[in-house]
């Protein structure tokens, strides 16, 4: 398995129920309207990377990334992490990869960062003094140390993002997903997010790092490669200097010729039952 | 980092969660005051309705013809019951709208462990509470114990919980699909606590509804513990209860778990196991 790249997906397709109105309820009580998140995408992604994921709101960002930590099944295609099923080998999946969810909510806000941290080390299956000792490097490698033992509810949002960080590098996995980790967060503190995940862990420990975000000139600055999606699909992937390089254009131009690629549909992503009046 | 591999790494696993819960529950300092002091106001309120109750009333009879201690079993054991009933659905509800289930979710520990483990600790609490419960009435307000008829006891109790839990797998079903609204709450929960003889004997119960009851786990539950508790019955006479809890095993348990497994697929394949 270690020839395996630490991404591959094949056609993946995922497509969610949506409520369809109560007239459609009526109508047809039997069919379950559906939305498309994923359709049909093929990705890969090489080890030791920093791998930049670029997308417009709803394009599929954050189901791809849930299925691929296992949280989502996918309706067709395949994928893997590592070389391992997410479907079918979803427990050697989960070792193999970090997610550091940013939600501040995934924490325990009465506990501190610690005890945070040696609940979630637990799960993992860290006991004791390894446990503890795991905390410790974890904390001193996201600047942690000195707010280890506050309460999580009195953490500024810079050091809740990194407390996320730490909490999914307890498994020292190769490949660590990251959604958007530098929203809401000032200059200064997002600057010290992208140094500490492409410089430490990409760079420094040769990990891989997966990274949703909108921002184009955070991607262009940290990716070793990057993707953009929308409607599902990948519509664009290479290394951003080589990419501008080609098209003699700019990253936004990039992006924008991405996304105008093949869309000579309606720009809302197809359902398979259209609200009446609107037209399919 | 799969962990320690099975019995001992599940219950590594769920001392994490229960030090966690007792971490947080240290948080909020006056529970377990205010729990006590709970217990006391309840058990003083019955010990004074109790006394409008003639002692020897034929429809206590089986139960050892006290009513403070028929209702002081009652109350203490249902709110035992209470809690492995809606422990589960409560913990998916709860982890759901405070966003640590996609956190727990991420971590190779299976669904049952993180369930088992997130409703450990207010087990524990409410069996402590529990045993208080009886003891403060005992010590306090005279209850009224029998020759107390231990293994009878502990077998309607270890059936009791078997079932209740079961109950609570499948609320805990219904929440991971649906979000909201228990039916199997409603109906164990509510319409036990009227016609499943907490507080008043069903026999009391017009004729016409009493057949409800016999529907009930927790009926046969609170019989079986009374008799046991307080009426000094031998195990033949604890047997009926014995044998209903098992049937509604025989029924509960596998049924909730096919339930269980059928409603975390479809959640996890609709993309809505951390919605709520």
């Amino acid at each position: 398995m270690t020839d395996a790249p630490a991404i591959l997906a094949e056609d993946l397709v995922k497509r969610y129920p949506v409520f369809g109105g109560f007239r459609e309820i009526v109508r047809r009580p039997f069919r379950r309207p559906t939305t498309t998140a994923l359709d049909g995408l093929s990705l890969k992604v090489a080890r030791g990377r920093a791998f930049c994921l670029l997308g417009p709101n709803g394009a599929g960002k954050t189901t791809l990334i849930k299925v691929l930590t296992t949280l989502v099944l996918p309706d067709g295609g395949r994928a893997f992490v590592n070389g391992h099923d997410v479907v079918r080998r979803p427990g050697p999946v989960k070792d193999a990869v970090g997610y550091a969810i940013n939600d501040e909510r995934s924490f325990y806000w009465r506990l501190t960062g610690r005890q945070n941290l040696a609940f979630f080390g637990s799960l993992v299956g860290l006991r004791g003094a390894g446990r503890d000792a795991k905390i410790g490097e974890v904390l001193k490698l996201t600047g942690l140390e000195a707010a280890a033992d506050m309460r999580f509810n009195a953490y500024s949002t810079g050091m809740r993002q990194m407390l996320a960080f730490a909490r999914a590098l307890l498994t020292d996995a190769d490949l660590l997903f990251v959604d958007e980790p530098t929203r809401s967060l000032d200059p200064l503190a997002a600057d010290k997010v992208r140094s500490f995940l492409r410089h430490e862990l990409v760079d420094g420990r040769g990990k891989t790092v997966f990274w949703a975000t909108h921002d184009l000139a955070e991607a262009a600055s940290v990716a070793h490669e990057i993707a953009v999606i929308d409607r599902g699909r990948i519509k664009l992937q290479g290394a951003p200097r080589a990419l501008a390089d080609r098209a003699g254009a700019t990253m936004r131009e990039i992006y924008e010729r991405a996304l105008a690629a093949g869309n000579g549909k309606d720009p809302r992503r197809e359902t398979s039952v259209t609200p009446e009046g609107e037209g399919s | 980092m799969s962990g320690a591999p099975g019995a001992a790494g599940f219950a590594a696993k769920l001392l994490a969660f229960l030090r966690r819960d007792f971490l947080e529950a240290l948080t909020y300092r006056f529970t377990f005051v205010s729990s006590l002091v709970g217990i006391l106001m309840s058990s003083a309120t019955f010990y004074f309705v109790a006394k409008l109750v003639p002692p020897g009333a034929r429809s206590l009879e089986a139960y050892g013809g006290d009513y403070f201690s028929f209702a002081v079993v009652g109350i203490a054991f249902s709110s035992l019951l209470g809690i492995f009933q809606e422990g589960l659905p409560s913990v998916i509800r709860g982890a759901q709208v405070a966003g640590t289930l996609e956190a727990l979710l991420v971590t190779r520990t299976s669904v049952p462990a993180i369930l088992l483990g997130s409703s450990l600790y207010s087990l524990l609490f409410q069996a402590l509470r529990t045993g208080l419960h009886i003891g403060l009435a005992a010590a306090v307000f005279g209850l009224a114990f029998g020759r107390v008829n231990g293994p009878g006891f502990l077998a309607v109790l270890a059936l009791t919980a078997l079932c209740f839990l079961s109950i609570g797998v499948l609320s805990a079903s219904f929440i991971l699909v649906y979000k909201s609204g228990n039916p199997f709450g409603w109906v164990f929960g509510s319409v036990s606590g009227l016609l499943g003889g907490v507080v008043f004997p069903v026999s009391l119960l017009p004729d016409w509804i009493r057949w409800v009851s016999a529907l009930l786990p927790v009926t046969h539950a609170l019989n079986g513990m009374r008799k046991s508790l307080l009426a000094s019955a031998p195990f033949a006479d604890i047997l009926p209860s014995v044998l209903a809890l098992a049937a509604f095993n025989a029924v509960l348990l596998p049924l909730s778990l096919v339930a269980f497994r059928l409603a975390l697929r479809k959640a996890k394949k609709d993309g809505t196991l951390t919605h709520y």
